[in-house]
């Protein structure tokens, strides 16, 4: 699965199914043989009764074979009940590695994003693609496809055997059919796509305006204006209701209409089987059908009744997992050009016209010049709003920017560029610690640490003492976000996984933010022995020793 | 989880209804007239199902006997199948109606109850989740009440139907259904628990899924940079595939005992199409040569048969509609349970006259040995003070220690205090809480945001109320100068039509403080309530901020929220509050604290 065309292709109901063939070969071929069985089951079953009747009303009861048919209907039995086990289980089986794989794209998808956009998507947007529309799409094979086959392939065996009773029973099976798995399923699914569409959009909106409102309660509540605004919430509800109403109509409609085709599948067969005797009043089977056969036949008929029936409701589904794909699909990212290029090491960085700036305000630094050579340290300094924050980011290529970058005198696109990132340490202003242990945080600076280099990493960045005095040492796991450490703790524990790395070039911003001065004393003494980069560009607004031997930039 | 437990150990001690199955309950009866209409239809079904079986069984006899049929009795069958089609439809309708009015009622209860908790709603959880709640879990609600609540009905009255109309043809026919019945319920149960069990662990675990790709995709710049990418890819492979592995565990187990239950109905009807096979063959072991039902009567019970099995299970293929409802159930009680205060409604109860002396003579804000306790649990311990018109007090101690339950009362959202607050010199229980709302601006550490324009946010509850025009075009540019948000809205692109997200539009911390602010003077409200502006701002923007709102708060009454991080020497008084109450800090020491 993880070949570059499956990464970067959008993703489609069909690239669903082909997704795993194999995999979702086994539920649709043992769901077929069990719903195969169940509508073979009833029509064997009434064939035996009627002919085991039959046989002792003409005295033949001593002879009629009733094991054969015996052992077949229980057989029947057996697999249906089998089949529709094993069904439901391989096609969970099923479900679940399509979960994965979903998972995995929308994974990909993030990835493929560039830095500056990253945050484009909320929380909640991102986590409600991710929970509800994922759940929309795996459903599909299962509430759309599955039932689809099932009826259509039932429809198939109920032919054979009208086949043998009567040619022409064909025509009125083959009408209801398309009637059954085509046209009423469609004609409800469009009368109510509309519905089903806008009900799927709504349920986002409505999300979204409840919490936008809610998080203004106090503001609204306060001004006296908080019954405007919960009206409009009301106003998305009974719209969502309308829509509501208009799905399941057609649902129940759909379905009123499939009992209605069967019925009238029934009557068409009953006629085309006999013929009306004045004599007896009473209409007589035309010679050449049996009647136990017949019997059989109309049973399975009722059988395929009940396939069909679900059949109505998957437009719905349809519908939900065609919009929960256009959502998903919207996180679609095209492969990008990445500007690749090795890049050994970092003698001397030169920037020209330089301003690095946030996509969404457009807000960044005053363009500057400035070069930087190995061995060198910078401690950049500015008033808040200044952009200190945003010429760092553009100089680690995580934040767009203009002018021009040179690195080893070569001009370099730094924006997103995987071959230079390699070779520099950022730390920004928030850096993020994963819910993992400590020590797995520390080892994505490097994935073969060893545990000594980590304890002394965590010296040189003076948490040590508070690692030690946890229970678990190393091992303790970290809380969401990192929620149980303090700002100070995070950045510093952020810092050591950068150490770790080894870079050339290490860019800091703000490393200092809360911390005493024994502790900035510390860092500064560890970042000018046992882990001095070669470049190092500081923002700050704290004196430290690491700025007082420092080349000072004033923004 | 917690009530998840107390709910199972009631369920064990007894057939004790726990509290989320008489909610349920109670929920239902709202509509209890449309459910009647329901089992109207239900017993429409019923007999519909009885009387099809009937008239095909003659049909199929005289076809099987004779090769002919009577037209009469063919109509009358397909006329019946007709009528279950009908009532199907019937109550289709009318169970969704129900439970279409149920739950959008319920959602509206639940709206206005969190609208009347105000900031206490918080201590359930956060919006996002409350919202979580209010749709997603309401709607979990829907099989329950559209499918599980009227299947229950079916599965009493359908096999009741069909004994009573096999009784008169068959005793053992009767007997082999009066005896697999029970056995065919108690299998349900324990098929029940059994799927209870895995889907809350798959619940469960399918949230520990979702949390990890958040928490690495939140991270995912750090880890580009890191170039991490591809490992954290392979850890979320690697779960998934665990995931996979272990709910195909539970799902095994679970759809096996769905399957020995769907053996067991087979079995059943085996056993009544074997004894009447053998029976219309003559060769019963206990009277050879003779058959105890004709061929009629066999085709009927043998139409009849599958029927009696089929609510069940429908009943069982719909527990877990059940499950899911009881689930939510206890995240929707939560909300409901969570008390409102209610004095207001009581309000002349403590109309008594509090001797003058106690409360500063021209307070304007007074306290008087104001507290709230909540169960047991002091929020705020009793305070006495005074704030005079046009005074600026900085009010500081430790978290927790009910500084913002102090201004949540101020905002009028906590009701349920002790002592007394006054404004004015009025009790706070007989002024006006709207005028007096409208008299307040409220700045919180994260400000509140629409989403929307900058513009409708500064705008946001102003005018358009009757006698108050909205702030003009000049009003607004005076406000944005004054709090120093000018500047950086001139340099965005589309000025103050920008949209504010949720995560707002790259505006920083102290920038959405300043809009705040700039709001509050739109507001033209005299008192000013914050809490915590600054924390969250780096000390620089803090203290830029904290000046802003010196020189723009001149004149109004004001009480902020701030820990000794963030130092408000413009403040006219500093409060400190403790456990033990409130301590006024002399200026010098406030001065000190500063220094």
């Amino acid at each position: 699965m993880s070949n570059h065309a499956t990464k970067t292709a959008k993703l489609s109901l069909k690239s669903l199914l082909l997704a795993n063939p194999w995999g979702f070969a086994v539920p649709v071929l043992v769901g077929i043989i069990a719903s195969l069985a169940g509508v073979a089951l009833l029509g064997v079953s009434g064939w035996f009764i009627s002919a085991a009747g039959l046989a002792s009303a003409i005295g033949s009861a001593l002879v009629f074979n009733y094991l054969t048919p015996g052992a077949i209907v229980r057989g029947l039995a057996i697999f249906r009940t089998a089949g529709r086990y094993g069904e439901q289980v391989s096609a969970h089986n099923h479900l679940l590695g399509l979960l994965r794989t979903l998972r995995l794209w929308v994974w990909d998808q993030r990835v493929a994003k560039d830095s500056a956009n990253l945050h484009e998507q909320s929380r909640g947007d991102l986590l409600q693609r991710l929970v509800s529309d994922l759940d929309q799409i795996i459903r599909w094979p299962l509430v759309v496809f599955l039932p689809w086959i099932y009826a259509l392939l039932s429809y198939a065996a109920v032919s054979v055997l009208a086949y043998f009773i009567l040619p022409n029973l064909l025509w009125p099976l083959a009408i209801a059919a398309v009637f059954h798995i085509f046209i009423v399923p469609f004609v409800c699914g469009y009368f109510a796509s509309h519905a089903v569409h806008v009900g799927q959009i709504l349920g986002v909106h409505r999300r979204g305006r409840f919490v936008s409102l809610f998080s203004a309660l106090i503001t609204l509540t306060i001004r006296g204006h908080w019954k405007d605004y919960a009206q409009r919430l009301d106003q998305l509800d009974e719209r969502q209701r309308r829509s509501e109403i208009v799905i399941q109509q057609a649902v129940s409609v759909g379905r009123f209409l499939a009992y209605l085709v069967t019925i009238l599948l029934l009557v068409s067969c009953f006629y085309l089987v006999s013929v009306y005797q004045a004599s007896t009043d009473n209409w007589t089977l035309v010679d050449g059908v049996q009647g136990t056969w017949f019997i059989g036949f109309v049973l399975s008929l009722l059988a395929v009744n009940e396939l069909v029936l679900p059949l109505v409701q998957s437009f719905v589904a349809q519908g939900q997992s065609q919009v929960g794909l256009r959502r998903l699909n919207q996180l679609h990212q095209d492969a990008q050009v990445q500007p690749d290029g090795k890049i050994q090491t970092i003698d001397r960085m030169t920037f020209s016209e330089w301003r690095g700036f946030y996509a969404s305000s457009g807000m960044g630094n005053d363009a500057l010049d400035l070069s930087v050579v190995a061995g060198e340290k910078v401690w950049i300094r500015g008033d808040s709003g200044s952009g200190k924050s945003t010429l760092l980011a553009a100089i680690a290529g995580d934040c767009l920017s203009t002018g021009k970058a040179f690195i080893n005198d070569e001009a370099c696109d730094l924006y997103g560029n995987r071959g230079y990132q390699s070779q520099l340490s950022y730390l920004p202003q928030t850096p993020y610690i994963f819910q993992q242990s400590i020590a797995a945080n520390l080892r994505l600076g490097n994935p073969d640490a060893s545990t000594e280099a980590l304890w002394s990493v965590l010296d040189a960045v003076a948490l040590a003492d508070w690692a030690k005095s946890l229970p678990n040492g190393l091992e303790t796991l970290l809380s969401s976000q990192g929620r149980n450490l303090s700002g100070g703790q995070r950045k510093r524990l952020a810092l050591a996984r950068l150490l770790l790395r080894q870079s050339p070039v290490l860019l800091l911003d703000e490393p200092f933010d809360g911390l005493d001065k024994a502790t900035i004393a510390t860092i500064c003494h560890s970042l000018q022995n046992a882990y001095k980069p070669s470049i190092l560009l500081l923002v700050s607004h704290v004196s430290s020793q690491l700025g007082d031997n420092a080349r000072v930039i004033e923004l | 989880m917690r009530k998840n437990k107390e709910a199972k150990t009631a369920h064990r001690a007894g057939r004790i209804k726990t509290p989320e199955a008489i909610f349920l309950g109670e929920l239902a009866n709202q509509q209890s007239s449309k459910y009647r209409l329901a089992q109207g239809f239900g017993v429409l079904f019923a007999v519909s199902l009885v009387l099809q079986a009937w008239a095909l069984a003659n049909v199929f006899s005289d076809m099987a006997l004779h090769q002919s049929f009577s037209l009469p009795l063919l109509l009358l069958g397909l006329f019946a199948l007709l009528l279950r089609a009908l009532a199907n439809f019937g109550r289709e309708r009318i169970c969704t109606s129900a439970s279409r009015d149920i739950r959008y009622g319920l959602r509206r209860t639940l709206v206005s109850h969190l609208t009347e908790l105000g900031p206490a709603r918080l201590r359930i959880e956060e919006d996002a989740a409350l919202s979580t709640r209010v749709y997603e879990q309401v709607d979990a609600l829907d099989d329950f009440f559209s499918r599980y609540k009227p299947q229950v009905f079916m599965v009493t009255l359908i096999p009741c139907v069909i004994l009573l109309s096999v009784a008169p043809v068959s005793w053992v026919a009767f007997l082999i259904f009066m005896m697999t019945a029970p056995l065919v319920i108690i299998f349900m149960i324990f098929v029940g628990h059994k799927a209870a069990q895995a889907n809350r662990r798959q619940f469960s675990v399918l949230a520990m899924l979702s949390n990890q790709f958040m928490d690495l995709s939140q991270g995912l710049a750090e880890l580009k940079r890191l170039n991490k990418t591809n490992k954290a890819r392979q850890r979320l492979s690697d779960s998934a595939s665990a995931y996979q592995k272990t709910t195909m565990s539970v799902l095994i187990l679970a759809f096996l005992s769905t399957a020995t239950l769907e053996l067991f109905a087979s079995l059943s009807i085996a056993m009544i199409a074997l004894y009447l096979g053998l029976g219309l063959l003559e060769v019963l072991p206990w009277q050879v040569g003779s058959s105890p039902v004709t061929l009629t009567q066999a085709l009927f019970l043998l139409l009849l048969a599958p029927e009696f099995y089929l609510p069940l299970r429908q009943l069982g293929n719909d527990y877990h509609a059940k499950q899911k409802a009881e689930a939510a159930a206890t995240d929707l009680l939560e909300i409901l349970n969570t008390p409102l205060s209610d004095t207001r409604k009581q309000a002349t109860k403590s109309e008594s006259v509090v001797p003058a002396l106690v409360v500063d003579k021209d307070a304007f804000i007074g306290f008087h040995q104001l507290g709230w306790s909540e169960s047991g649990h002091h929020r705020l311990a009793p305070i006495t003070g005074g704030i005079a018109q046009g005074e600026r007090v900085w009010l500081s101690g430790e978290s927790g220690i009910g500084k913002s339950s102090l201004l949540h009362l101020l905002l009028g959202f906590e009701e349920d205090y002790q002592g007394q607050l006054f404004i004015n010199r009025q009790a706070f229980q007989n002024i006006d809480l709207s005028d007096w709302r409208a008299k307040l601006a409220w700045l919180p550490q994260t400000p509140e945001w629409v989403n929307g324009s900058i513009r409708r946010n500064l705008l946001l509850g102003l005018g358009s109320k009757e006698g108050v025009a909205a702030p003009s075009e000049a009003e607004l540019q005076a406000a944005l100068i004054k709090s120093q948000c000018d500047d950086f809205i001139q340099a965005l692109p589309d000025g103050l039509d920008t949209k504010l997200t949720e995560l707002g539009s790259g505006l920083s911390g102290g920038q959405m403080q300043r809009l705040s602010i700039a709001r509050a003077l739109l507001s033209k409200a005299d008192v000013w309530l914050l809490d915590e502006p600054c924390s969250g701002l780096d000390k620089d923007t803090a203290q830029a901020v904290l000046d802003t709102l010196h020189h723009v708060s001149t004149g109004k009454t004001l009480l902020i929220v701030s820990h000794d991080t963030h130092p408000i020497a413009w403040a006219d008084k500093h409060w400190s509050l403790t456990k033990g109450g409130l301590h006024e800090q002399s200026r010098n020491e406030n001065r000190e604290a500063i220094a």
